[in-house]
């Protein structure tokens, strides 16, 4: 079943096409990673998904629901949770304290927000640091409790614009590890990840942009084997 | 809101009580210059906590509260002038108490609206201004009396000398300043308070309601005050614009939520405890130092003490905590 469909998304910033006649569709309970060299348009489509951008042409189709240029707050309740690369806890709270607001103040209302709290913490390998600090995380940490918050709102789809940028290795497989478990847990994911091993290790599909145009689509082995792609991105890429 | 805050323990029940049958007891032993003295620590206290609904939470500091001390106390003089002679102190009291919430619930939201979309030092600067206008307002135009201000019947309890008759009275308006504090702080409005006061934005994506919860705490705050306002100018038998509307009560009540702790309960009470008696006894008789001593304090404070005493104490035990854990399972 399809969750989010786009078609024709095309958005100018002036004299620049940052996306252009981008179409595609986002299968539900799937892990879809968008990759791309930097300036190719990803947190841009994105941006559009969650409403801070209004897109120049096309449309966006979420559950069912037309959602091209809703406000970001309208989008979030009809169940599209983003998870921030620059994550900002709430730090003179507790891991607990701010998966409970996420919860309790999201789209699922108050209603077994305590149960919803345990279970993305659990999911996101917090529940030896709930009581700790936020402000006292590491990185790694940090990351996943902006996952926790953002599936704490009980979202139908997750967007996360590249959470293992600057984690190292360990970290980065766990991440993804939580990635997928958040997957099995019922949520749809859309990915933007420049780690070319991690978008392997998880994705259900890989979407490739370049400047603006979707270049490839398909599964991790077809894409990544696709000459266009090496040329494009892969062989620039440092991974 | 649940899973936010334990239970009040039985402890806490307990030396709440304690302090209460204290304050209860301490107007038929103490003397008329304690007790005066007591009076102030009550009111400003008060004041202090209704000051940190808004302030402690949010971290929208008011730099403007008299703003709002001096709106309902004219608000209950001009509405006594209007009352006949007939009608008695205490009804007036009521009376003005209930028209100055009003008057003060209409005036804040009207202010709040744009004022609360500033944030940090340019919602202070706003609210110091607000202040500062309404003084001048009042003494500007004759129909407010601010220059010459209103006389206030005395009110007579029988049994009752007038010190202690106020004293109880301000014991109450500190009781309900921190029965609103506690309520709220472990309501969902108190969490969400919280969180803006962390991160706004981050709150507001987590779809807490801000500009409405901001309101609803700046209306609170500003009512309370109100309610200060009219009880202090009835305990002086009197008011004018420089009685009410003055610069350095804005300043007490951040000055004492500071040296006790912003956004905490007791803090503001035991900070407006240590800055009265340490101006009014130990400086009693050399006025000249009062600014000098409360700069001095707060520069102290905002060095050595960021979290005020209660946050010293907190910090001080959280660390003595964590050693001990550590020492545990070390061995
Ligand atoms: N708000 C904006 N105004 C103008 N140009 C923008 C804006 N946001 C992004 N761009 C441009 O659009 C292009 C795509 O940017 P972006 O979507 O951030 O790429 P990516 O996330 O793939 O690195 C870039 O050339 C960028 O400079
Ligand atoms: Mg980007």
């Amino acid at each position: 079943m399809t969750v989010l469909t786009i078609e024709s998304l095309t958005k100018q910033f002036r004299g620049l096409r940052a996306i252009e006649d981008v179409t595609l569709t986002v299968e539900r309970d799937s892990i879809t990673s968008i990759v791309g060299p930097n300036g190719a348009g990803k947190s841009t489509l994105f941006n559009m998904v969650s409403g801070y951008l209004k897109p120049t042409s096309g449309r966006i189709e979420f559950d069912g629901h037309d959602i091209t240029g809703m406000a970001p707050y309208r989008i979030c309740r009809q169940g599209v949770a983003r998870a921030f690369q620059i994550s900002k806890p709430f730090p003179e709270l507790s891991v607990q304290e701010n998966v409970l607001v996420a919860a309790s103040f999201g789209r699922a209302g108050e209603r077994d927000a305590k149960a919803t709290t345990t279970r993305a913490i659990d999911i996101c390998h917090l529940t030896p640091l709930r009581d700790r600090r936020a402000g006292s995380l590491s990185i790694g940490n940090l990351r996943r409790l902006e996952l926790a918050r953002a599936i704490a709102a009980r979202p139908i789809l997750l967007l996360a614009d590249e959470p293992c940028a600057g984690l190292n290795d360990a970290e980065t497989r766990e991440l993804t590890n939580v990635l997928s478990k958040i997957r099995d847990s019922g949520v749809t994911i859309l990915l933007v990840e420049h780690d070319i091993k991690a978008v392997r290790r998880v994705s259900d599909r890989v979407v490739v942009l370049e400047a603006g145009r979707k270049i490839a689509d398909g599964s991790a082995t077809d894409v990544f084997s696709d000459q266009a792609v090496i040329d494009a991105y892969l062989g620039t890429a440092p991974a | 809101m649940r899973g936010f805050h334990k239970p009040i323990s039985s402890r806490q029940w307990g030396l709440s009580a304690l302090l209460l049958v204290g304050a209860v007891a301490l107007p038929f032993v103490a003397s008329p210059f304690e007790l005066r003295l007591a009076q102030q620590i009550l009111l400003f206290g008060g004041l202090a906590v209704a000051w940190n609904l808004l302030g402690g939470f949010t971290t929208y500091w008011s730099f403007g509260h008299a703003a709002f001390f001096g709106l309902g106390a004219f608000a209950a003089g001009l509405l006594g002038q209007q009352l006949g002679p007939e009608v008695p102190v205490a009804l007036r009291l009521v009376l003005g108490l209930l028209f100055a919430m009003a008057v003060t619930l209409a005036a804040a939201v009207a202010v709040a609206l744009p004022v609360l979309r500033l944030r940090g030092i340019y919602f202070a600067i706003a609210m110091l201004a607000f202040a500062q206008i309404l003084g001048e307002v009042s003494k500007t135009f004759d129909v407010f009396q601010g220059a010459i201000g209103f006389t206030l019947p005395i009110l007579k309890v029988p049994g009752l000398a007038k010190v202690q008759l106020f004293y109880f009275l301000f014991l109450v308006f500190l009781m309900v300043c921190i029965g609103l504090f506690v309520v709220m702080r472990r309501s969902r409005l108190g969490v969400g308070l919280t969180c803006i006061g962390q991160d706004e934005d981050t709150a507001a994506m987590l779809g807490v309601p801000t500009e409405r919860y901001k309101l609803t705490a700046f209306v609170i705050s500003a009512v309370l005050t109100a309610v200060g306002g009219v009880l202090y100018s009835y305990s002086l038998g009197f008011m004018t614009a420089d009685t009410v509307f003055r610069i350095d009560i804005s300043l007490n009540l951040i000055l004492y939520s500071m040296v006790g702790g912003i956004g905490t309960v007791a803090g503001p009470i035991i900070g407006a405890a240590i800055m009265i008696l340490l101006t009014q006894v130990v400086l009693g008789d050399l006025l000249d130092l009062h600014m000098l001593v409360t700069g001095a304090v707060l520069v102290a404070m905002v060095t050595l003490a960021p979290k005020g005493l209660i946050g010293l104490v907190r910090d001080m035990r959280r660390r003595r905590e964590e050693t001990t854990v550590e020492e545990g399972a070390a061995s």
